[in-house]
């Protein structure tokens, strides 16, 4: 078996948006994979016995979160202008997952440091009163254990808009806190009287950053 | 419809798998909905009453989803039955049974798609309706007009109050033709009663309304009357020609794993083996198989559509088909260059020379199985199980020559005439089986010379209840009761000590309930909305099931379940479904019995 192929690393930046949501990271990577294969692409599958597309993602999405530039990585083992990379997986997935642009990768996937979220369908003023709190501890769950964490002081660049709030939290391999987290701290703070009246809130994940706050490439 | 959207996502991401529920897959057809040059979308909804995990691995589904969709005006949608946390979010927020694709009420479609698989999905086809919103009896309802199809639509008498038709046979040919002849009692605003006349003139329609049924004294059936002169019987459709009959060269793709995520297509349909138990082996006759080239170019087709890197092959009896071994390797030559796992679910391999079994290596091992179904030659004679122990015996030695280390075997308890000796010979069965195990183990070692431990086999044995069903020549035998088959259970259990042999069981109850509601009449509809009122739901779900409550269902509807499943049928009683025509005359299955239980 060849095992020196020749190949090119592509990164492929997508939206996950709308139903999309609700398709959480493992059936996201089966329907990429499913269409990469219903689009005939000369994708490069790793080799042995179980064959399959490789295929990585910088930064899984968390079930509920919308995306607007995600990004995932695979290798071409022919050449294929990035446009019509771009078309043809475009045709072959749902509408829910857009392609937005092939590319070659230019940064690594440790350099993702932060993320930028936008939330949408709450009350803005008592999410702003909430932000303003002196702390803002939750429960964060590991593997095995629960641990109170204060997420007051990751949260950066916060804008109160007319619809929705956007703001940056860590992201990445190292330490990330999902946005979910601040949600539910948001449900406690909320008196029973509010809950009842408003939306869940919804969150998408607009900008994959740096620590420079430069956006993920 | 936008407050309602908006209420299913406030729900949504409170479930497990949501992606269940909100459609938008690869290959889902999505249709405008304003109307097109005048013409208004017709919409269908086609309901599975199990989950979506069950129902999208559905062939009949995928074929019957595409067929109506194929019409530009026609819109099919798929709905399933919702899985408890769903369930009852749903009904907690109002939220109204709904189409995948439009994830609009389906009780605004002009048609409401039920298939009948299993006697214990009634109560979710209940269930459904009233989470859609829409009247349960036929009588209370306008429109949508709900009709069923399936295999237990070859009785449907249970269901009959809930339905204002059946489609009886092979759906292909005459869905379209009901929906084209009701396009014009819907642009005349027709009465539902106008049009199910009317439809009951299609051949393969049964409209259950235009039949009045009597009964004797003695409770069975005395006469099945049609009505304003209805066709009398209803006679089943088939598809004469199967490379002619339509089949989908797309499939919905899932977000989330369901049971058989993979391309498929059926063989052939049918099966000439006849075995007296067997309900499909029956209605689906005559025998017909599709060509080679069909299977190929199907299976190709579907695979580059889908990006499935799995396919398989459906029909009752695979093997039987003619070429199979050209078949396959016709086949194992795409599915090879592609990448692509065929997996081939109970084939026979003793069947197949060694240069095909060699060709199909790359074939997933999907386990090995065998029905003999009975544990005597006796009883196997009896039921016209054709296999013998020498065949079980073949089989074995080479499946296990080719490294197969665990089997599956299938039996049903309660057969007629079965006695305990019966039992005894299960037993046997199941000992010669792991002993031919360790012999090829033995003889594989010292050609080998090796000193390698042979692995410990594995067998599991599944053990099901008889359940007589109509349509065979076994539809006038009596269940066996709870009483004889626990003695029976007893029995086997007590004979058994190896270790290496797994038992499962069918549960006692639930082929009972089976029993009764697949030899039905129509007096069942009271006692299945009387379960359903008092909670009766996803009887098929194990833990949903409640005996007691069925019970007490059947008791409040004063009907007696043995009536139905424990009796003795002569050979002259008129069945609740004599009126429906499967293209089995009455005398052969009467022949069929004496020769099975009498030798004659
Ligand atoms: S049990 Fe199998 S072989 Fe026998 S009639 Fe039914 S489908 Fe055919």
């Amino acid at each position: 078996m060849n095992n020196h192929q020749e190949f090119t690393d592509v990164r492929v930046f997508f939206s996950k948006t709308g139903i999309a949501k609700y398709i959480s990271h493992l059936d996201l990577y089966r329907t990429v994979q499913r269409a990469l294969k219903r689009a005939k692409l000369p994708v490069w599958e790793t080799q042995g016995f179980n064959r399959h597309i490789y295929l990585t993602f910088a930064l899984p999405l968390s079930l509920g979160t919308q995306g607007c530039r995600e990004s995932m990585d695979m290798r071409l083992v022919s050449p294929l202008p990035f446009d019509e990379m771009s078309l043809r997986l475009n045709n072959a997935l749902c509408n829910s997952i857009r392609i937005l642009e092939t590319a070659t990768p230019i940064m690594k996937h440790t350099m993702i440091k932060k993320a930028e979220y936008k939330i949408a369908d709450i009350n803005i003023e008592t999410f702003g009163e909430f932000l303003n709190s002196e702390k803002i501890e939750v429960e964060k769950k590991t593997k095995k254990k629960k641990t109170l964490i204060d997420l007051k002081p990751f949260i950066e660049g916060v804008k109160l808009n007319d619809t929705d709030i956007t703001l940056t939290l860590p992201a990445g391999n190292d330490f990330n806190i999902n946005p979910v987290l601040l949600i539910e701290g948001y449900k406690n703070f909320m008196s029973e009287k509010e809950r009842a009246l408003v939306a869940e809130g919804s969150l998408t994940r607009t900008r994959v950053l740096t620590a420079d706050g430069e956006e993920f490439r | 419809m936008i407050d309602y959207k908006s209420a299913l996502d406030k729900v949504l991401l409170n479930v497990q798998k949501p992606s269940r529920y909100v459609g938008g897959e690869v290959g889902a057809v999505y249709k405008n909905v304003e109307p097109v040059r005048g013409e208004s979308l017709l919409r269908f909804a086609f309901c599975f009453p199990d989950t979506y995990e069950i129902g999208m691995s559905h062939l009949g589904l995928k074929i019957l989803y595409s067929l109506i969709n194929s019409v530009p005006h026609y819109w099919c949608e798929r709905v399933f039955m919702p899985a408890d946390d769903m369930y009852e979010a749903m009904i907690e927020n109002n939220i109204k049974l709904y189409g995948l694709e439009s994830l609009e009420p389906i009780a605004d479609f002009d048609f409401i798609g039920f298939t009948l698989q299993y006697e214990l999905t009634y109560t979710n086809i209940l269930a459904m309706l009233d989470l859609a919103g829409v009247p349960l009896l036929a009588k209370d309802r306008h429109y949508p007009i709900v009709i069923g199809g399936g295999p237990c639509a070859c009785n449907p008498e249970p269901m009959a109050a809930f339905f204002d038709l059946f489609v009886i046979g092979e759906g292909e040919e005459v869905t379209l033709e009901l929906l084209k002849l009701y396009e014009k009692f819907k642009a005349r605003n027709a009465e539902k009663e106008e049009f199910l006349r009317a439809a009951a003139n299609i051949k393969g329609v049964y409209v259950p309304s235009l039949y009045d049924v009597k009964y004797n004294d003695d409770k069975s059936v005395k006469e099945i009357v049609p009505i304003d002169s209805a066709p009398m019987p209803i006679t089943k459709r088939i598809v004469e020609d199967l490379d002619k009959a339509y089949f989908p060269t797309n499939f919905v793709v899932p977000f989330c794993d369901i049971v058989h995520d993979r391309a498929v297509v059926e063989v052939l349909r049918g099966c000439f083996r006849g075995c007296r138990f067997c309900q499909a082996g029956f209605i689906y006759r005559p025998y017909r198989e599709k060509t080679k080239e069909t299977i190929v170019s199907q299976l190709s087709r579907l695979c580059d559509n889908t990006g499935y890197d799995e396919a398989s092959l459906t029909s009752l009896s695979t093997s039987d088909y003619s070429d199979i071994e050209g078949l396959l390797s016709q086949i194992c030559e795409y599915t090879n260059k592609n990448n692509i796992g065929l997996s081939l679910p109970s084939l026979r391999v003793d069947k197949f020379s060694s240069q095909v079994l060699e060709k199909i290596k790359s074939v997933r091992k999907s386990g090995l199985t065998f029905a003999p179904e009975a544990g005597t030659q006796r009883l196997r004679d009896v039921i016209n199980k054709n296999v013998t122990e020498a065949d079980l015996e073949k089989s074995c030695r080479i499946a296990f020559s080719g490294g197969y280390s665990s089997v599956k075997l299938y039996f049903m308890v309660g057969l007629p005439t079965e006695t305990l000796e019966d039992i005894e010979g299960i037993i046997t069965l199941i000992e010669n089986v792991i002993e031919v195990y360790y012999d090829v183990g033995k003889t594989l070692q010292k050609a080998e010379k090796a000193k390698t431990k042979i692995r410990p086999v594995s067998v599991s044995v599944s053990l099901s209840t008889f359940v007589p069903k109509p349509f065979t020549p076994f539809e006038f035998e009596p269940q066996v009761s709870k009483e004889e088959f626990d003695a029976r259970r007893r029995h086997l259990l007590s004979l058994l000590n190896n270790k290496k042999v797994r038992i499962s069981w069918s549960d006692y109850d639930e082929s009972f309930l089976e029993a009764v509601l697949a030899r039905g009449d129509r007096r069942l509809s009271d006692v299945i909305l009387r379960a359903y009122k008092l909670g009766c739901r996803a009887d098929a779900w194990g833990e949903h099931f409640k005996p007691n409550l069925w019970e007490q269902a059947f008791a409040d509807c004063g009907v007696e379940p043995q009536f139905y499943a424990l009796r003795k049928r002569e050979y002259d009683e008129i069945m609740p479904w004599a009126h429906l025509d499967m293209g089995l005359k009455k005398e052969f299955l009467i022949k069929e019995n004496k020769r099975g239980l009498l030798n004659e």
